[in-house]
């Protein structure tokens, strides 16, 4: 016999399948919205479909968006010769944060893992190829993860698009604000020395 | 460092505590009874690791499922205790009774390990040579340890990565993808490498200036050689360049193949007595001695770079090494660093008992026992002078026939 009435079994095994929850977790969600009043769970049920139906990927920079192109692609006060490449879209977002960056994005949506079985033909690099032979893109900065995965999707797209002309940068690596030092391993030192700037 | 008390429960069959004492600190028993299980439950404080086991866990009492190890450390003047805690799913490290990150943990208590399955590292493949030598170089240098871990990880993708290529019809066209790992590789291992070598380096100036080494081991001289599997290709003080052109020049090879061929993880270690191979040319009784003379040659680099003594572990001491040669390894440690050995000799206990703290194990519990004169007092103070002497005097006999025994092995 199942532990709860099926319907009840069936929501716990949906949200299981969620990314860190565990079945303590399931089962308490799932028992928060037994109660929760409709009104509640339709806005739910609402935001779900609506993220559904109306969000895609932006076919210029594979970004989500409700627009096609997206906002970040169609501004105007964007600088249209730089583009910044990430991993995954809410990268996007620490960099906006910084108010600094003026440039246009491109998502790989991953980084090379052959470990997890996530090949180059699995990367949204083909259209980014497309906008550099579009001729307008001055520069390209690489700003995949500084993990192992990260630097290697870096020197492979370095490497694939250098003979298309624009320079090529990554972003700055070394150790993380609040880790210790004494624990940093000696790669990552080395370029932390290596990128030091002027003070 | 010195370890003033240890505590344990439901480590292995440990119940109960011992005060240590600052030099020399013997448990002996029989077999079966505890008394290395003393000497683990060291080790596990300090490093939250096991030298006989990959899993921790595998040391907890199958009846608690729980166990706890509370040490108290003096340094200088500083002391602090460490407690461990440990169930089926999780480990815990405290420091004075508050919880405390496992980096933050070590480095409080640093034991280094005589044992027996230590001669793996003369006997055995490589990987133990290779262990050996990078928790030597880790204990001078932190980050070594995570150095090592990122070059496994990249060599696991790449390997991943060969093993696909190997079986497509097309395997050229993994070749961009290969070389990004090798990238990545060739700066891990080039780290790797250059430590390794500079650490070697320091152990046998070390095993040149030890006098005592030639105590212990007899005549030879004990030194070290890195075989790096890029001998023979090149410069290896380029070993960045080196590794570089060898994985370009190997790249069809190492697909074709499936797996990686060249890296720091197929470089092996010589221990060499006068030259020989102490593994083809030597006695079992030459190769503990070997390596105890390694062991004594890091504990002494350790000394100079922290200007302190780690804790010293020697297990089962008689295994392979004469009445001399314990003698000799003894008199060098006598003074400069804390001791704990286990033995099952009684003999051993008995002709180190006036200089040393002596525990006699029974079913996990350790009881100090006091001196050997000092107990024939004590068991019969009605003893008059000539036959507490006699008694001596027979315990010495006893003694001396054991170890006749003992040589005739
Ligand atoms: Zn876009």
């Amino acid at each position: 016999m199942l532990d709860y009435a099926e319907p009840v079994t069936k929501l716990i095994d949906e949200l299981k399948r969620l990314p860190g929850i565990g079945h303590k977790s399931a089962q308490r969600l799932a028992f928060h919205l037994l109660r929760a009043d409709r009104a509640e769970t339709a806005r739910l049920i609402e935001a779900i479909t609506e993220v559904k139906e109306r969000i895609i990927l932006c076919s210029t920079c594979n970004n989500i968006t409700d627009v096609d192109p997206c906002r970040y692609c169609t501004s105007p006060g964007r600088d249209q010769g730089i583009i910044l490449v990430v991993e995954e879209p809410f990268n996007i977002v620490a960099f906006e944060k910084t108010r600094e960056y003026k440039g246009l994005y491109h998502v790989l949506h991953g980084a090379l893992s052959p470990i997890r079985g996530i090949g180059p033909d699995d990367l949204k690099i083909k259209n980014l190829l497309e906008r550099l032979r579009a001729g307008e893109v001055r520069e390209i900065i690489l700003a995949t993860n500084p993990n192992t995965e990260g630097e290697a999707t870096a020197n492979y797209l370095s490497k694939l698009m250098r003979p298309l002309g624009p320079r090529i940068t990554r972003i700055a690596m070394g150790i993380p604000v609040g880790s210790d030092l004494e624990y940093a391993d000696e790669v990552t030192m080395h370029k932390a020395l290596a990128n030091r700037h002027e003070m | 460092m010195q370890l003033t008390r240890i505590e344990a429960y439901g480590f292995r069959n440990l119940e109960g505590f011992v005060e240590t004492s600052a030099g020399l600190n013997i448990f002996y028993g029989d077999n079966a009874q505890g008394k290395t299980n003393w000497l683990e439950a060291i080790y596990v404080l300090g490093s939250s690791k096991s030298f006989r086991t990959n899993q921790v866990r595998d040391c907890l009492n199958f009846n608690t499922h729980e166990a706890r190890i509370r040490g108290e450390v003096l340094r200088g003047t500083l002391r602090k205790q460490l407690q461990l805690f440990l169930n089926d799913t999780t480990k815990q490290l405290f420091i004075n009774g508050k919880r405390e990150a496992v980096t933050r943990y070590l480095g409080n208590l640093d034991v280094f390990v005589f044992s027996l399955e230590e001669m793996d590292v003369i006997r055995g493949d490589p990987t133990s040579r290779r262990r050996f030598l990078d928790r030597g170089v880790a204990t001078l240098m932190p980050s070594f340890i995570g150095t090592l871990a990122k070059y496994n990880h990249l060599l696991k993708q790449k390997n991943r990565l060969l093993a696909e290529a190997s079986q497509s019809k097309a395997p050229e066209t993994f070749y961009p993808q290969v070389e990004v790992w090798n990238d990545q590789l060739v700066e891990a291992g080039t780290v790797i490498h250059k430590a390794r070598v500079r650490y070697i380096e320091r152990l046998n100036q070390t095993l040149d200036e030890n006098d005592h080494g030639r105590a212990i081991f007899g005549a030879e001289r004990i030194n070290l050689r890195y075989k790096s599997h890029l001998e023979g290709k090149g410069d290896l003080d380029q070993y960045r360049q080196l590794f570089r052109e060898r994985l370009e020049v190997r790249l069809a090879a190492e697909v074709a193949s499936g797996h990686a061929l060249l890296g720091p993880h197929r470089d092996d270690l010589e221990i060499l007595a006068d030259g020989r191979e102490v593994a083809r040319f030597g006695s079992a009784g030459q190769q503990r001695s070997a390596l105890i003379l390694l062991d004594l040659a890091q504990v002494s680099i350790y000394n100079f770079t922290y200007e302190e003594s780690p804790v010293l572990l020697i297990d089962d001491i008689d295994a392979e090494l004469d009445r001399g040669r314990i003698e000799a390894l003894l008199v060098v440690l006598e003074g400069n660093a804390q001791t704990f050995i286990s033995t099952s000799r009684r003999s051993i206990a008995n002709r180190y008992r006036d200089r040393a703290a002596v525990y006699w194990v029974e079913q996990g519990q350790a009881v100090n026992e006091p001196s050997s004169v000092s107990r024939l007092a004590s068991q019969d103070p009605e003893n008059s002078a000539d036959e507490l002497a006699r008694a001596v005097r027979e315990r010495v006999d006893q003694e001396e026939s054991e170890d006749l025994g003992m040589q005739a092995e």
